[in-house]
């Protein structure tokens, strides 16, 4: 018997940033009171025309951009026709006719195999309101509806969950990267529809959709789930049928919701209230300009410099880390030292005091003289440890914040050296055992070091002194 | 009783500006002549604080000829805190917090608005039959309809009430009831008016005009009405211009154009006759009038009956009972309160349109209708520009017929239609067209004539219209 071939597509809808809403001036921000963001156009009252919000359609542009999409010059936006309560207008305006990109894909690698995704478009949608049942009433919170989406369709090129994950990833931080949208799964700023059929042949099977997956771990397992769920119902004779099923991550199952009947008829026609939009060379260019560096753009960049891989994902995780990291490059100094000092202590001061480095009064000047004073011994990891919470709350300067905590390491090598023949002197028995190959006994005499200068000597210097005397 | 209603808008503003009258004066003769012809229907909902709106107006702008003069504004365009039914039991409780675009014009030159006229539901009709709250009276012959879906703003100028009004054209409903009822109607450009604020019939069709008693009166009430307006993106902009302009010169040189299907046998031999005369006359005086032959115009009925329809079903569809309006009382869930609410909300007529609307956007009906009416609607345009080429101005009837006694039409839903065949087109074509009086029928009933004009060339329709108004 052969294997079943699965084919998977994924819808994603992602909220664009952005001051206002898509067709109103509503502020579109999330976490606000109930019903507070929202004016006689979100609440689709009579008489009431949408408006075209510019910024998005750079968003959308933007979006375009780092997906790979071929933009369309001349497009309209359409109704899609159906009644619900958190539907307003009981249409939606989307684009059915004229996506604002098309033939695009993303690049996603698993197990070291490159693949392309494509995507057969993306378009610009606006959101429902938010709906909660409370017993035998429902309450609606429009705050949300108009809110602007990019949805993305891939074509169903998908293989595996692990594809689908390794995609959706990496869509994540494009869009996030490219400033177009939050991508919180958990806010609902992103969300994931995923088709999935299976056949043995050339010939596609009927294919289910689970909607509305909470996070692309989940979508991984919804997938493969499904997958197995349709293998056995078609072992057993049975029949895949058009159904919308949703997953349920506590029986890490998904669950049939309805079963598709005759297509949905959306009745979709040219938005009539809103004129055709020509979009110019100038209006892409205008909307490129402020497209920021993208994760893979950074990794080529931060090989080059010298980054190690695990320094790069990092830095890449940690946006505002990573947008600080790109200032410091127009300054000179070791960057791999700067790399490691953001990553440990200042980052363990940030996650401690729940900040963000701009937040901090670590200045770029401030930080390169921190690195400067580290590659000359002059301050040792052990005195920025200790001088942390100063660097990053005051503007005192490195000379000054030294002065104030008495640091004076000691950079003279006659100094260093006497201290080392003390050691050695009064320590015969470690000095013995290291030269019987025990290492411990190295660390011990180092420790003794230390101790003798009472931590004021840069410990790499002091260590090479200390070998270079032991090997004597 | 006082009878300054009968004096021109320029003569009452004298009175005005030399304080020998007040706003009020003019509010109370106008509530006492609406309340004295409360049989003619002209009213939904009466302004209760007109009176004080009057007493408030504060000192008399000499400039502004509109300072103080009582309006009817269609009851389709918002007001705020003031009822806005659309005619229909639906929005029966409706009462606006927001204005539209042109209600703040006429709130910003001191225009008073005394009510809201009648009009058939949703602007859905030809005889105002429709209305949910009795059918406005043609003055002339009570028995006859004063047309539709403008009916009642119709009725209001014809009966004296107040000397001017706004009214709404979807397929010639501010023409054609401004024909039955000897007044003066325009329907400007497409984009001229901001619909901000207008309940959406036909979004590609709706225009607002104004209604008067004479075209002087008529082109000066364009004047405050017209402007882009952010918050439509349809309206367009233009450079600003005096309507009245071209009022007073003659007509020399003029080229006129009458299409043939205009003098067909579909019009009334009297009308037709009158029509001739007219043509006489306007040769006498140095135009040219040629009859030409126009394609499509024929076939604007039923683009008209597709287009209007499909968007309506569409713009209806907020109608839902849930943030605003009639909400049914006993249902079970969602769907029951759907179908309670609209069927129990809209009338007869609003029913069927949105039903043969919901009809030809389904499926693959889009493609053979919808999309197949929008390409036939360019064919007309083209035509219209065709023409234009070579012609300052179409003429013809406004109707094929007198205004029709009551009770005829309403069981023939598609006769009802033809009371517009000769308007629609230019729906169709986005143009400007005028209604101007030419008389009367051997049984004393108006005739009017359709005055066609260039996109955005209003002002040359007027100067023909003001010629012809002072003979016929």
């Amino acid at each position: 018997m052969s294997e079943f071939i699965p084919t998977i597509g994924l819808e994603v809808h992602v909220e664009i940033k952005s001051k206002s809403k898509l067709f109103s001036s509503s502020a579109n921000s999330y976490g606000m009171a109930t019903n507070t963001s929202v004016n006689v156009v979100d609440l689709g009252y009579p008489g009431t025309l949408p408006t075209v919000n510019k910024e998005i359609i750079r968003q959308g542009i933007r979006a375009c951009k780092v997906l790979n999409c071929n933009i369309t010059r001349k497009m309209h936006f359409d109704r899609k026709n159906y009644f619900y309560p958190d539907n307003p207008k009981n249409y939606q305006i989307t684009q059915n006719r004229t996506p604002i990109g098309t033939d695009g894909y993303v690049e996603i690698e698993v197990d070291g195999i490159k693949k392309k995704i494509g995507i057969s478009d993306i378009h610009i949608e606006e959101d429902t309101c938010k709906s909660a049942h409370r017993g035998s009433v429902s309450l609606l919170d429009f705050n949300r509806a108009g809110v602007p989406l990019i949805e993305i369709v891939t074509e169903p090129c998908i293989s595996n969950g692990k594809e689908a994950m390794a995609y959706l990833t990496k869509l994540k931080e494009l869009l996030f990267y490219a400033n177009i949208s939050d991508c919180k799964m958990e806010e609902g700023s992103m969300r994931c529809d995923a088709n999935v059929s299976i056949s043995k042949d050339e010939n596609m099977g009927t294919r289910t959709e689970t909607k509305n997956i909470s996070s692309i771990h989940n979508v991984g397992l919804a997938i493969e789930k499904e997958i197995a769920r349709q293998e056995e119902v078609l072992n057993n004779n049975g029949i895949i049928k058009e159904e919308t099923r949703r997953f349920d991550d506590k029986l890490g199952e998904t669950i049939l919701m309805r079963v598709k009947e005759t297509g949905n008829d959306y009745r979709y026609f040219i938005e009539p209230d809103i004129p055709y939009l020509v979009i110019t060379d100038e209006f892409i260019n205008d909307s490129l300009k402020t497209l920021p560096l993208l994760p893979d753009e950074l990794r080529e960049k931060y090989s080059k410099i010298g980054l190690s891989s695990l320094q790069i994902e990092k830095l890449i995780n940690n946006r505002p880390l990573n947008d600080y990291f790109l200032g410091l490059l127009e300054f000179k100094t070791n960057y791999v030292t700067a790399v490691n000092l953001l990553l440990s202590d200042v980052s363990s001061y940030l996650n401690k005091h729940n900040k963000v480095i701009t937040d901090t009064h670590l200045s770029y000047e401030k930080l390169v003289s921190v690195i400067d004073n580290l590659e000359s011994g002059a301050l040792s990891n052990k005195n920025v440890k200790d001088l942390i919470d100063s660097l990053m709350e005051n503007d005192l300067t490195i000379e000054e914040l030294k002065k104030e905590f008495k640091i004076e390491n000691i950079t003279d090598d006659r100094f260093i050296e006497d201290i080392i023949t003390k050691v050695i002197e009064n320590n015969t028995e470690s000095v013995n055992d290291y030269k019987n190959g025990h290492d411990r006994a190295l660390k011990y005499l180092m420790g003794q070091v230390m101790k003798e200068t009472k931590g004021t000597v840069n410990p790499k210097k002091a260590s090479d002194m200390l070998k270079e005397a032991l090997n004597k | 009783m006082s009878k300054y209603l009968d004096l021109s808008i320029k003569e009452i503003h004298e009175l005005l500006v030399d304080k020998k009258i007040t706003p009020l004066d003019l509010v109370d003769e106008a509530l006492e002549r609406i309340e004295e012809n409360k049989d003619l229907n002209a009213f939904i909902t009466i302004n209760d604080k007109v009176r004080e709106e009057a007493s408030a107006l504060g000192e008399v702008e000499p400039d502004n000829i509109f300072f103080g003069i009582p309006i009817a504004v269609k009851d389709n365009i918002v007001t705020k805190d003031l009822k806005t039914t659309c005619a229909s039991h639906i929005l029966d409780n409706f009462i606006p917090i927001y204005d539209a675009t042109i209600v703040e014009k006429l709130k910003e030159n001191k225009l008073l608005i005394i009510g809201k006229a009648n009009m058939d539901e949703f602007a859905m009709g030809s005889t105002s039959e429709t209305s949910y709250f009795g059918t406005p009276l043609n003055p002339h012959d009570k028995k006859r309809t004063a047309g539709g879906s403008s009916g009642g703003s119709a009725t209001a100028i014809s009966g004296g009430l107040v000397p001017l009004a706004l009214g709404s054209d979807t397929g010639g409903s501010i023409r054609q009831p401004a024909s039955y009822t000897g007044i003066v109607g325009m329907k400007p450009t497409y984009g001229r008016i901001s619909r901000y604020g207008l309940v959406a019939f036909a979004s590609s069709l709706d225009q607002i005009g104004p209604m008067t008693r004479t075209v002087y009166e008529n082109a000066a009430l364009l004047n405050i009405l017209v402007g882009e307006d952010d918050k439509d993106l349809t309206s367009v902009k233009k450079e600003k211009e005096d309507f009245t302009r071209l009022i007073g010169k003659d007509i020399k040189g003029m080229k006129i154009a009458l299409p043939k299907y205009f003098v067909s046998d579909i019009v009334d031999e009297e009308i037709s006759k009158r029509i001739k005369e007219v043509i006489s006359f306007l040769k006498e005086n140095g135009a040219t009038v040629d009859i030409v032959d126009m394609k499509y115009l024929d076939t604007a009925v039923n683009l008209y009956q597709i287009i209007a329809m499909a968007e309506a079903s569409s713009n209806l569809a907020r109608f839902d009972g849930i943030r605003y309006g009639y909400r049914a009382t006993s249902f079970n869930n969602v769907d029951s309160m759907y179908e309670k609410t609209r069927g129990e909300g809209f009338g007869d007529e609003v029913k069927r349109r949105i039903m043969v609307g919901s009809y030809i956007l389904s499926g693959e009906n889009a493609k053979t209708y919808y999309d197949k009416a929008l390409m036939v609607r360019d064919d007309i345009t083209k035509e219209f520009n065709r023409i234009f080429k070579d012609y300052d101005l179409i003429i013809g009837p406004t109707t094929t017929r007198v205004a029709p006694l009551l009770g005829t039409s309403k069981d023939d839903p598609h006769k009802a239609f033809m009371d517009d065949v000769l308007v629609i087109p230019v729906n169709m074509a986005g143009l400007p067209g005028l209604s101007v009086p030419v008389g009367k029928s051997s049984e004393n009933l108006p005739i009017g004539l359709h005055i066609i004009g260039k996109a955005f060339d209003e002002a040359t329709i007027y100067r023909l219209a003001s010629f012809i108004e002072e003979v016929f």
